[in-house]
């Protein structure tokens, strides 16, 4: 189970809220999730297959999920960095959650929060509503 | 104090007026509305609104002649011989449907060829898969040379008695592109195969004579060419389209209904079921119309300057390439970019209120036959677009390109 990374300490869901509230207008907001997708580290391209693929998304997104010890641990990359970046909050927000707290998790409340509504609404393109499905089905 | 052509142009675009800093690039998807069709529409609705060939009452009568002369407008427009000619439908993806089916549907036998090109649009090819599907007939693409041009000989080579139907697009959605029509409609009628011109793309950026053109089947949508959405315009010869049959069933394509039987109405009424999208009929002639009154030697003069702008520009921008042949082509480009996702790019772009498409542009054998994966971001130009909002995208593209390096 080690062969999957561990959430960094910078992108834990109270660090990543702190800077994403630091990151005033659209333009610092994408610059960041830019840095976000830097942070990440990469999936092996024998990860990137079609089984994998969340479908949904005009970017390619690739999506690991599995318990352990009733806790989820999720892998996710893709070849936009945008999406990469968000797909950081993705993992903030659900590694280590149980079914019940995955279930009770509000994904859109927290893009509200952090000021990035914009990519509910352009759901087509990044594809997080999709991605958030896979999780509460996995 | 004057004012530019171009300035006087602008005014007539009340959404551009309302966003005077929004770069609107992406009029390969949809064009903006001039004041001119607005008001038409709102004028109709306002002054004749009546369900048109029906009532027997003075609106209805004035609300028949508006939409009967919107079909002498659009036959105007593109030099058909004749408004009978003209069939109205929701866009150039139905016209193609209906085209398909009825056209297809009655003369397709199994074995026969329909050969589209691999610049179509999904819409020019979906409909004829469905179609070859249920007749037997066979689907061939005409390959295209690496800089996106139809290639020539692989087309000839294609071509045979069997060939039934050659389905081209005048202008590609995704490259810009512009086949060599006056080879490409010869050759398949010289094999005894009909043309359909997918005109959607080159309507709002040539003048456009269907005869001289010389196809069997024209289309185009209304909302590519300054008019409503849900309106489109399907031109078929008069003696083509007097052979085909109805494919939709309703009031108004009918000359005569009981339960033995039902005489259908000559052509155009026998493929317009229902009622009609009226008054946006009515107000696509006032778009075409509008854009008659326009110097259009000088729009296409300014388009061409813009797009040339544009490729010079990219050309100094390292990391990023314009797709396909430099010349030929209308006012389109899709970039690929070496080390940037398209919808990142695009993403930067449209803090800068720019507004392009990124994705496969609903082409994707195209995509395939190039090995994208990734789609292209797609700028594409319109008569009200200026030299300084290309100045504006390329710079930011720079930048953008940068960040993401």
């Amino acid at each position: 189970m080690s062969d999957w990374p561990e959430l960094p300490a910078a992108l834990a869901l109270s660090a990543l809220t702190e800077r994403l509230q630091a990151a005033q207008g659209w333009e610092n907001k994408n610059r960041l999730l830019v840095q976000l997708a830097r942070e990440q580290p990469a999936m092996p391209t024998e990860l990137k297959v079609d089984e994998n693929r969340v479908s949904g998304c005009e970017a390619h997104v690739w999506l690991l999920t599995r318990w352990h010890e009733g806790r989820l641990q999720m892998w996710a990359d893709s070849d936009s960095r945008i999406v990469k970046g968000l797909l950081a909050l993705v993992w903030a927000a659900y590694q280590g959650l149980s079914r019940e707290e995955i279930a009770n998790q509000d994904f859109g409340a927290l893009l509200q929060e952090l000021g990035l509504q914009r990519f509910l609404s352009s759901s087509r393109a990044s594809g997080l509503n999709a991605m958030v499905q896979v999780i509460r089905n996995a | 104090m004057t004012t530019s052509p171009l300035d006087s142009l602008r005014a007539q675009f009340p959404l551009l007026q309302a966003n005077p800093e929004l770069v609107y690039l992406d009029n390969a998807a949809t064009t903006q509305k001039p004041l001119a069709m607005l008001d038409a529409e709102r004028r109709f609705y306002e002054t004749m609104n009546a369900n048109v060939h029906r009532g027997g009452h003075r609106l209805g009568h004035a609300a028949t002649e508006a939409y009967e002369a919107a079909r002498i407008t659009v036959a105007r427009f593109i030099n058909a011989a004749s408004a009978g000619e003209i069939v109205f439908t929701r866009g150039a993806t139905e016209a193609i449907n209906l085209v398909a089916y009825s056209w297809g549907g009655s003369t397709l036998k199994p074995g026969d060829e329909i050969l589209l090109s691999t610049l179509e649009h999904h819409a020019n090819i979906v409909p004829w898969q469905l179609i070859a599907q249920t007749a037997g007939a066979v689907i061939r693409a005409i390959p295209l040379l690496d800089d996106g041009q139809i290639d020539m000989a692989a087309y000839q080579a294609l071509l045979s008695p069997r060939t039934r139907l050659v389905g081209i697009s005048q202008m590609s959605n995704a490259l810009g592109v512009c086949p060599p029509l006056a080879q490409i409609i010869p050759a398949a009628h010289a094999v005894g195969a009909s043309v359909l011109v997918d005109g959607a793309q080159a309507i709002a950026h040539q003048e456009i004579d269907v005869q001289a053109l010389g196809a069997d089947f024209y289309v185009f949508s209304g909302h590519k060419v300054f008019g409503p959405t849900g309106i489109g315009v399907l031109w078929a010869r008069a003696d083509i389209l007097e052979q085909m049959p109805p494919w939709q069933g309703g009031g108004e394509m009918i000359e005569r209904v009981s339960f033995a039987g039902t005489t259908f109405a000559p052509a155009p009424r026998r493929f317009e079921a229902g009622t009609p999208a009226f008054a946006q009929t009515i107000a696509l002639a006032a778009a075409l119309d509008w854009l008659r009154g326009q110097d259009r030697p000088a729009i296409a003069v300014h388009e061409s300057a813009l797009y040339r702008q544009l490729a010079a520009g990219i050309d100094q921008i390292n990391g990023v390439r314009i797709l396909g042949t430099p010349t030929g082509k209308g006012p389109i480009a899709s970039l690929v970019f070496s080390h940037a996702h398209p919808y990142d790019v695009a993403q930067f772009l449209d803090e800068r209120d720019i507004a392009v498409r990124v994705g496969n542009h609903c082409a994707g054998p195209l995509m395939q036959s190039l090995g994208l994966n990734n789609g292209t971001l797609r700028i594409s130009i319109a008569a009200y677009n200026t030299a300084a909002q290309i100045d504006l995208l390329l710079s930011t593209l720079n930048e953008t390109l940068e960040l993401l390096a």
